[in-house]
């Protein structure tokens, strides 16, 4: 069995795409080179990314299937599921095919697959934006931690580039290490350890932390208490990085 | 500003704001502008969930809770013996400022009992929102209560300033509003609510023409019924809600399971808010804005109020058991609608994939259709998958609300009584205002 691998970036997956679309030896899977292991079936092919080549498959997707298609891979790519190489080899030889109607192949597994997991990254996307919380540190800086499942950092980074445009601010991805950095122009990202160490909090941080904890008790209505609605919104994992403290 | 003040008004205000269920954040797409901070999302973004499993988008809270009215069903009534404060314009735009700095809300929702009479507290309203769009250069989203017998100057002046505004009838029928609120005239709240919706109108017209017209109101207007505090039935309210949409233009209106704040005579005596009518309500008015529905083809005089054990729509289908079966693979949008378990998302993905095959009841699931529901209507390829007799009662059966599971939340210990727990009287799904 031959297996095509890349180095984890996106660019090197469109490249290992491309490779097979041209090498004669056709790959049955195509997997980050760190999730592969050895056994005596699996023939390995280890494919060097080449930015030209991966942006070349990157027009093709875009111009022969649709920019639709394209953002559908980029969300799956940044769901790190394993298996996730092979499907969308998978989804993108099937969509050259049959164009920009792919999406309604919905009978079709890696249609299917690829538009489930999709939604999952963009749910998680619009989740958090709205239950990341800045907190303010001395010097003009807002710093928000987060976990999220998926590598959703950079999805996330455009809309508060607009919405909080005139602050500086850091999102940390604690679980990957990855934090996007914005200085009222631009944002980008970049590695950022765990251990930030102490931080020093603006001196009004803790009062409007208090306020908004009272806030978030005194406006449940009695009557109506309902938890598990709450959680299903709101799952518990979520819950770590918030100011406001939901009750077990 | 001093902590121990401001955290006691936000308690006192924000307590009696709760009410209004109102929190969406959705329908308006205002830009940042270089400079300032925040921009509304058109899709609507919710922060967090209370403890009651609403939405929090919105900080909300009411300018002052001093008020002149006294409403039976109302919290802040006169004659309510509860603490009282008002807000400065300062502090509600410095708390919103430093609270969407800090990403909690996605804007404010501002609200305001009468004191001392309409056309100052509507002064009061305009002059924070002012406050809020000009000096502190907020682009995020706010939504505004219009005082009802305020100065239309006002009322349209705040109208430029923000994303939506809302007046709330309350109660849908004039003896009502006689009964729990003599001081208040049903023609002066519709008035501003008419007044409203031709400006949102014309507004648009405007904006076809040119861009940089400006914007009126441009995620619509709302309103607020209250439910089980007067003896008015679902279809009172319901046809009510339906002329609203239609001429007065409303985006929203909201129904609010009447929660007991008062041991008022003339109101009723309730265990708990009747959520489940609530939330039959909420469907039928979903019924009617996105499936094609009207008030009068799901209740009528002879049966004015929902059945509580089945949702409106499988009631509506098993009356009009003539109709169905329907045949998947060739039956109009507007028919699909109508078929229980298929909603708005599922009907068009119906229509996509049976463009490339003709689709079999596995498809169906696939596709996201409420199987359980549904195979009672459908037919995939000719073939009935109903598994029962095409009769009335037989479906009815299989339809019913089974019992709701006792959700109990305390841990069984190994010599607990468990005859002594209390079942939760009401596990059902509150509605996020999310649209």
């Amino acid at each position: 069995m031959i297996i095509y691998l890349y180095d984890g970036s996106f660019e090197g997956l469109l490249t290992a795409i491309y490779e097979a679309y041209y090498r004669s030896e056709k790959p049955e899977q195509i997997m980050a080179q760190d999730s592969y292991q050895p056994d005596l079936f699996s023939q390995p092919r280890v494919i060097a990314t080449d930015s030209d080549k991966a942006g070349k498959v990157y027009d093709a997707i875009e111009r022969k299937i649709s920019h639709e298609a394209l953002e559908h891979v980029f969300y799956v790519y940044l769901s790190e599921l394993p298996g996730l190489g092979t499907l969308i080899y998978r989804y993108l030889q099937f969509g050259w095919r049959v164009g920009a109607d792919i999406n309604g192949h919905l009978s079709l597994e890696p249609v299917r697959e690829v538009l489930r997991i999709s939604q999952k990254v963009g749910v998680e996307r619009h989740r958090m934006l709205g239950l990341l919380r800045f907190k303010k540190i001395q010097g003009e800086l807002y710093y928000a931690p987060f976990e999220p499942d998926y590598n959703i950092v950079g999805l996330m980074a455009p809309h508060f580039a607009r919405r909080l445009a005139d602050q500086n601010w850091i999102i940390h991805d604690l679980k990957r290490g990855l934090a996007a950095f914005y200085n009222q122009e631009r944002w980008l990202i970049r590695e950022l350890a765990n251990n930030t160490g102490q931080l020093n909090w603006e001196e009004n941080e803790a009062f409007y932390q208090e306020l908004w904890q009272n806030y978030f008790q005194r406006i449940a209505v009695e009557g109506r208490t309902n938890r598990k609605v709450q959680r299903q919104f709101m799952p518990a994992r979520y819950w770590r990085h918030l100011i406001e403290k939901p009750t077990q | 500003m001093l902590l121990v003040e401001v955290l006691e008004k936000l308690n006192i205000l924000s307590a009696a704001a709760k009410y209004d269920v109102s929190c969406s954040s959705s329908g308006s797409n205002r830009k940042n502008k270089p400079g300032g901070v925040g921009n509304a999302a058109a899709s609507g973004i919710c922060h967090s969930w209370s403890q009651d499993g609403r939405c929090i988008s919105l900080l909300k809270i009411l300018q002052t809770n001093f008020c002149v009215y006294d409403c039976a069903y109302c919290v802040n009534r006169a004659s309510n013996d509860l603490p009282r404060a008002a807000f400065t314009p300062e502090e509600v735009a410095d708390l919103t400022i430093n609270f969407y700095r800090r990403n909690y809300i996605e804007g404010l929702f501002l609200s305001s009992a009468v004191w001392p009479n309409p056309n100052q507290t509507m002064e009061a309203l305009l002059r924070t929102v002012k406050l809020l769009r000009t000096q502190y250069r907020f682009n995020g989203y706010i939504h505004v209560k219009a005082i009802p017998g305020a100065d239309w100057r006002l009322i349209a002046e705040t109208g430029t300033l923000v994303d939506r505004m809302s007046v709330n009838i309350e109660l849908p029928t004039s003896e009502s509003l006689q009964l729990l609120a003599p001081q208040k005239k049903r023609e002066n709240i519709l008035q501003p609510m008419k007044l409203i919706g031709s400006q949102i109108v014309e507004s648009q017209e405007e904006r076809k023409q040119s861009r940089k017209a400006p914007s009126f109101v441009p995620a619509g207007q709302s309103t607020q019924l209250i439910v089980g505090a007067t003896p008015d039935t679902d279809l009172r309210i319901l046809q009510l809600s339906e002329s609203l949409y239609r001429r007065v233009h409303l985006k929203r209106v909201y129904y609010s399971a009447y929660v007991p704040v008062s041991t008022n005579p003339k109101l009723p005596t309730l265990a708990s808010p009747p959520l489940n009518r609530e939330h039959r309500l909420y469907q039928a008015d979903w019924l009617l804005r996105f499936y094609g529905f009207e008030a009068k083809e799901l209740l009528n005089e002879a049966s004015p109020n929902f059945h509580l054990q089945l949702d409106p729509k499988s009631d509506w289908a098993l009356r009009n058991l003539h109709l169905f079966p329907l045949e998947v693979n060739k039956a109009d949008y507007r028919f699909l609608l109508r078929v229980p378990g298929i909603g708005v998302k599922s009907a068009q993905r119906i229509l996509t994939a049976r463009r490339f095959h003709s689709l079999d009841f596995e498809d169906l699931q696939k596709l996201g259709v409420v199987m359980k529901r549904a195979r009672y209507f459908l037919t995939c390829k000719g073939k009935y998958f109903g598994q029962i007799p095409y009769r009335e009662e037989a479906i009815k059966e299989k339809l019913l609300a089974k019992p709701t599971k006792v959700e109990n939340y305390t841990q069984l210990a190994l010599f607990s009584d468990v005859e002594n727990q209390q079942p939760v009287q009401d596990a059902l799904t509150s509605i996020t205002g999310e649209l």
